[in-house]
């Protein structure tokens, strides 16, 4: 989960949760974090491709690196565009869908104002990705 | 701006383009001369021109002729024009295009403080033209500026306000058996609060969406509209009003926002009627002796006193508590913004517990 916002984060989580939903969830508090987590060699998991998640949640509008630029390079990597990438993002503007969208994202969800709406948008997307759909496997 | 305002003139003697130069050599402007037609159509593709004086007999191309050409053209469609003839003529059919831009005649021998005055009036018009359009420039830059601002402010708005929902959410979930009656209600309130802002932010953001939507004007069938709004409103929130509608005339003009004026006029109208015995609400239309078309929606309910009327279609301006009746107090200025966008007007009569009408042409 690539979030800026604690309180977003801890509905994500707490949602889960209560899903009983149980996967680790690794949490990174900007885009700079995130690339540093993918693609740095320090520390995280850099190259280690049986680290990579199931699942990407990532937010659009974050300091430092937006969602955008690490979409872009997450899904222009050889080894990390396989990952299934999530917006979760309260813009609805056009221009960020399209944006998202071009860069190959594989789903766009609208984060509600509201809790409980938000804590089953999660739920639902969580679900689908995790349990429903059949991701391609690394070899 | 400080360029000097350009002026073109054509005439096929060459010592009749000095003599004129000679008289308005006083006269803060920049001459350009053509011999020909041509050669001034040429010169109209590197200048913007405020004005043009044209002799009428000219071979090849005369004066008409070219005039004729230069209303066709964009660029220099509503360029003036003095024609300067050598015999008076008012014979104006020649002319092609003559009804579209402003000119003036003069004859020759021209008279040296007649010609200047003339070309004063026409570049002291065009230089008002230019503080008009650069004035306009400027207001819409502002409205936009104005309008993005208001779209990310209720944006960012939403971040916190989630948060507040949820927490308070979350409190109640794993620590309602230990709150108090009073610990509830506190804690309900906040939820409350919270729900209302949050309906406050989404009217503000449709109402900044509003101002960046372009209109697009088909003719619509009131009559079908009006119907369809009363069977969603029957089934979205049932009333008990009574609803008239008289035979409805057709309009011109963008289907989804009228669709939003209608809504907005006749949910209040049974909104505010739905207090009293018999509510009544009425939907018509009338023609004003002009042939404008001028609809309205009348009902019976709380109405309001006149002396408020202005505030009526100010964003979340309200003349009523929500106790009274809910609401934020953004659908009338939703209204009056969409009536104004399609040029028309919005107007309204009322007294207090007797009900209220609301008029609107587009």
């Amino acid at each position: 989960m690539i979030e800026d916002s604690e309180s977003d984060a801890e509905i994500v989580l707490r949602a889960l949760k209560k899903a009983n939903i149980t996967n680790t969830v690794k949490q990174l508090m900007d885009g700079e974090e995130a690339l540093d987590y993918f693609f740095g060699n320090q520390e995280g998991l850099g190259q280690n491709i049986l680290l990579y998640p199931k699942l990407i949640f990532i937010d659009l509008k974050m300091p430092k690196v937006n969602g955008l630029e690490v979409i872009k390079k997450l899904k222009t990597n050889e080894e990390t565009r396989l990952i299934p990438v999530v917006v979760l993002t309260s813009s609805k503007e056009h221009k960020d869908i399209i944006e998202a969208y071009k860069l190959g994202v594989n789903s766009y969800v609208v984060k509600s104002a509201d809790y409980e709406r938000f804590s089953k948008l999660v739920v639902d997307t969580a679900s689908y990705w995790l349990l429903i759909n059949h991701p391609p496997e690394y070899e | 701006m400080n360029i000097k305002p350009k002026i073109l003139v054509v005439d096929d003697k060459p010592e009749n383009l000095v003599a004129i130069a000679r008289v308005l050599k006083d006269l803060d402007i920049e001459l350009i001369k053509a011999t020909s037609g041509n050669e001034a159509l040429k010169a109209t593709l590197h200048h913007n021109f405020a004005l043009a004086l044209l002799d009428i007999q000219m071979p090849d191309m005369d004066g008409y002729e070219l005039a004729g050409i230069l209303r066709e053209e964009e660029k220099t469609h509503d360029l003036p024009f003095i024609f300067i003839s050598a015999v008076y003529t008012d014979n104006l059919n020649v002319f092609k295009g003559y009804e579209k831009g402003a000119f003036s005649f003069l004859t020759k021998p021209i008279q040296a403080s007649i010609l200047i005055n003339r070309v004063k009036f026409f570049i002291e018009k065009h230089q008002q033209e230019i503080e008009i359009y650069n004035k306009n420039q400027e207001l819409q830059a502002i409205n936009e500026e104005l309008e993005s601002f208001s779209y990310s402010i209720s944006h960012d708005l939403r971040a916190p306000l989630r948060a507040l929902s949820a927490y308070s959410k979350m409190l109640e979930e794993d620590f309602l058996p230990v709150l108090n009656d009073e610990g509830k209600r506190l804690l309900s309130n906040i939820q409350y609060n919270a729900k209302k802002m949050g309906n406050l932010v989404d009217d503000l953001l449709a109402f900044s969406k509003l101002g960046r939507q372009d209109l697009k004007k088909s003719k619509v069938d009131v009559q079908q509209m009006v119907e369809h709004i009363l069977h969603d409103l029957e089934q979205s929130f049932p009333h008990h009003a009574r609803i008239k509608i008289n035979a409805m005339t057709p309009a011109l003009a963008d289907h989804s926002l009228l669709y939003q004026v209608w809504f907005n006029l006749i949910s209040n109208a049974i909104k505010y009627s739905s207090k009293k015995d018999k509510p009544e609400v009425e939907i018509g239309y009338f023609s004003d002796n002009d042939g404008g078309i001028t609809y309205y929606v009348k009902d019976n309910g709380a109405g309001f006193k006149m002396k408020y009327k202005n505030k009526l279609f100010g964003v979340f301006q309200r003349l009523h508590s929500p106790k009274e009746f809910e609401g934020t107090g953004i659908g009338l200025a939703i209204v009056q913004k969409i009536i104004n966008k399609h040029g028309g007007k919005v107007w309204c009569e009322a007294e207090e517990e007797k009900g209220a009408i609301f008029y609107f042409n587009l």
